[in-house]
């Protein structure tokens, strides 16, 4: 028992003397991480596109028109600006802005009075999607605006004609809304359908980029973290360390108790950074700070009994590296520890699932979130002690044979 | 004290090491001489519980090896052939380490460390990481590492290999240290002049078998005072064999187209009927060694083939 311990401080102290390997393991994820935010824009979705718009006609219904624009969703991709005809021209000649839009005068009258109006649209050449989504919008308006003109133009027009409209013109406007809704009532109004709603858990207000990231990337960093930590008795192996200590009293046992030890101490401050981060630099909502940090611990150790395990069994360090390697990243891959699987294909976050990490990573996000609690994490922590005590057993046997 | 009993290590259809047996007392140090893949290393494994033997008995101070493993280990040092160690730690945590494995406790722990390395001189750099000292410092500490817990049986295992000189007289210094302290130790080594230097007693191995035992002087004496003649040049074998054995005395150990090992008593009075007799078979002599009886002359006539080959 005693032997536990100093095995435990002298890997802790290598860790100290040589920080490389652990911090290359955490840093990976953590640049993939700020990357990400910072592509996605900091978790808050801001506008990427300008959209300018010329509107010259300034009537009820121009301002139908561009008032999509600034609604969600559109107004999460747009920043929508007004700017005479000219100087919008000379802004997109400047590249200054995804689209500009030209609302002719005349055009609300041309439309109640159904004459052809014409509406211009100008788009960035060097930009692709944003125009294409203004010019698919705008095609949308115009095509509704074309059968609210069929249905209802006699009615609207006595709305907006820009005069004050007298009482009995209201009424008589109001019952033709009326009728015209009753009429097409059978291919606007939706089917009946019963919806049971059973909420599961529910999702944050605060929900960011970095909630959806963050927690992908901390399982990515614990999979680095103990596939670094099962290749180095490998290293151990090749110094002769290890043939060394079963010439003594000591058993290889407690060399693997040592290692998860200190590893345990490694993890509770990856785990307390992680999740301190997550809660108070990336504002995400974490029902239990401590469950979360205990489960991520677990979670590594697991890991690590499952890659040293394997890892013992290669034929040579090289190889072992190699093996160590081809697990991860598919691991990573697929279990949710690299793209979040909220972005996965419904089939591959279902196989996903079923990995090791996608199945802590599934638990972790529940007790973030609060829909699981500690009788889940107790039941999780007893199925990876029966796994890893089978784990820790099979990686000694083997150790004993590669002396 | 060390005991090895008709001991038997194979692998399959390999023999390794085969009917090996010798006893090591307190305070002595007993020599396993033998070329590489004589199996003294295997022998070594068979005793610190490395390898599990295939027959045979090793007692360490009365403590089966395989029976019972733990007491024994508990009273043996091994010094390893390669430098196993820590590098990127230092002296002092390595050698806490290395305690800790042979469940020793502070605060004498702390005070054996203290003491192991004054007596290596590695006090001055005890802080160090050990990647920074020289191959002689790390073959010390690699030795102190063994010591620390004061074993009763201490094994070297071909501890001076890849050794300057200097590192080399102080680390055989340090292993007679230990012998006079009343440590059993026991020395393998394929250096000759080593072992003479070293050991009071002896095992000769080749092809995993003991085929000479004893004191350095009862080693010798089965020489019967032979000189040893090393003759290179070009030679046509079967003609210098046929025209050796016709000179009085002289015994071929070794014999091929560019070396030829004899054996022979008064060897300087010898020499011109041997020069002339190879000539006469056409025989071109380009070199000489003629060596004391010794153990590398023993090696070779129970052998008849040279310790480094």
């Amino acid at each position: 028992m005693r032997f536990l311990w100093a095995a435990a401080r002298k890997d802790l102290s290598r860790v100290r003397r040589d920080p490389l390997s652990l911090a290359t393991s955490l840093g990976i994820p953590l640049v993939l991480v700020i990357l990400i935010t910072l592509v996605f824009g900091g978790g808050q979705a801001a506008p990427q596109g300008r959209l300018l718009v010329a509107d010259e006609d300034g009537t009820v219904l121009s301002q139908l028109l561009t008032g999509a624009f600034t609604r969600d969703p559109l107004s999460k991709m747009f920043l929508m600006e007004t700017a005479p005809r000219e100087e919008g021209r000379r802004r997109m000649d400047r590249g200054d802005a995804s689209a500009l839009l030209i609302i002719p005068k005349g055009f609300q009258d041309a439309v109640l009075q159904n004459h052809p109006a014409q509406l211009q649209l100008v788009t960035n050449p060097s930009q692709s999607i944003l125009p294409n989504i203004a010019e698919q919008t705008i095609s949308v308006m115009v095509e509704g605006g074309f059968y609210l003109q069929r249905l209802a133009a006699i009615p609207l027009r006595s709305v907006v004609t820009g005069r004050q409209p007298s009482d009995a013109a209201i009424a008589q406007a109001s019952i033709a809304f009326s009728q015209i809704g009753r009429s097409v009532a059978k291919y606007l109004d939706p089917p009946l359908i019963k919806l049971d709603l059973n909420v599961i858990a529910e999702k944050p207000e605060n929900q960011n980029v970095a909630a959806v990231f963050l927690p992908a990337m901390l399982f990515m960093g614990l999979l680095f973290v103990a596939n670094s930590y099962a290749l180095d008795i490998w290293k151990e192996q090749s110094w002769g360390t290890l043939r060394r200590l079963a010439t003594t009293p000591a058993s290889l046992g407690a060399v693997l108790g040592g290692r998860l030890i200190s590893l345990t101490l490694i993890l509770s401050g990856v785990a307390l950074v992680g999740v301190g981060g997550m809660r108070w630099l990336a504002n995400v909502a974490v029902a239990s700070v401590s469950l979360t940090v205990i489960w991520l611990i677990l979670s590594g150790m697991a890991f690590y009994l499952v890659l040293v395990a394997i890892t013992v069994h290669a034929s040579g360090q090289r190889s072992a590296n190699v093996i160590g390697n081809l697990i991860v990243f598919p691991l990573a891959l697929l279990g949710g520890s690299f793209f979040p699987f909220e972005m996965m294909p419904d089939w591959m976050a279902k196989i996903g699932r079923f990995t090791p990490n996608g199945w802590a990573i599934t638990i972790f996000k529940a007790l973030i979130g609060g829909s699981a609690h500690t009788r889940d994490l107790l039941i999780g922590a007893g199925w990876m002690a029966v796994a890893g005590s089978l784990l820790f057993l099979i990686a000694v046997r083997r150790m004993r044979r590669f002396l | 004290m060390l005991e090895v009993e008709q001991l038997r290590k194979s692998y399959g259809e390999l023999i390794a090491v085969e009917s090996v047996s010798f006893a090591a007392q307190p305070g002595e140090i007993f020599g396993l001489l033998g070329p590489n893949g004589a199996g003294k290393t295997t022998t070594i494994g068979c005793i610190c519980g490395l390898l599990t033997p295939s027959a045979g008995r090793v007692k360490v101070m009365g403590h089966d090896v395989v029976r019972d493993g733990q007491a024994a280990r508990a009273n043996l040092g091994v010094v390893p052939q390669e430098i196993a160690l820590y590098e990127d730690l230092s002296a002092n945590e390595n050698l806490a380490y290395w305690g800790g494995a042979q469940r020793m406790r502070n605060p004498k722990l702390r005070e054996r460390i203290q003491e192991v390395l004054e007596l290596t001189g590695l006090q001055d750099r005890a802080r160090e990481p050990v990647k920074q000292f020289s191959g002689g410092m790390k073959r010390r500490l690699n030795f102190a590492c063994s010591i620390l817990h004061s074993p009763k049986v201490l094994l070297l295992d071909e501890p001076t290999v890849g050794v300057d000189p200097q590192s080399r007289v102080r680390l055989l210094d340090l292993v007679r240290a230990e012998a006079r302290a009343g440590t059993c130790v026991l020395y393998t080594t394929h250096y000759m002049e080593e072992a003479e230097a070293m050991c009071n007693r002896l095992a000769i191995m080749d092809h995993g078998k003991v085929i000479a035992a004893g004191t350095l002087t009862e080693l010798r004496s089965m020489l019967a005072e032979r000189d040893l003649l090393r003759l290179t040049g070009v030679f046509a074998p079967q003609a210098a064999r046929a025209a050796m054995q016709r000179i009085d005395s002289v015994e071929i150990l070794q014999g091929d187209e560019s070396l030829l090992l004899l054996s022979l008593a008064g060897a300087s009075q010898k020499l011109p009927a041997i020069f002339a007799a190879l000539a006469a078979t056409g025989a071109e002599v380009r070199g000489t060694t003629l060596t004391q009886p010794s153990l590398e002359s023993l090696f070779i006539k129970l052998t008849g083939k040279e310790l480094r080959e």
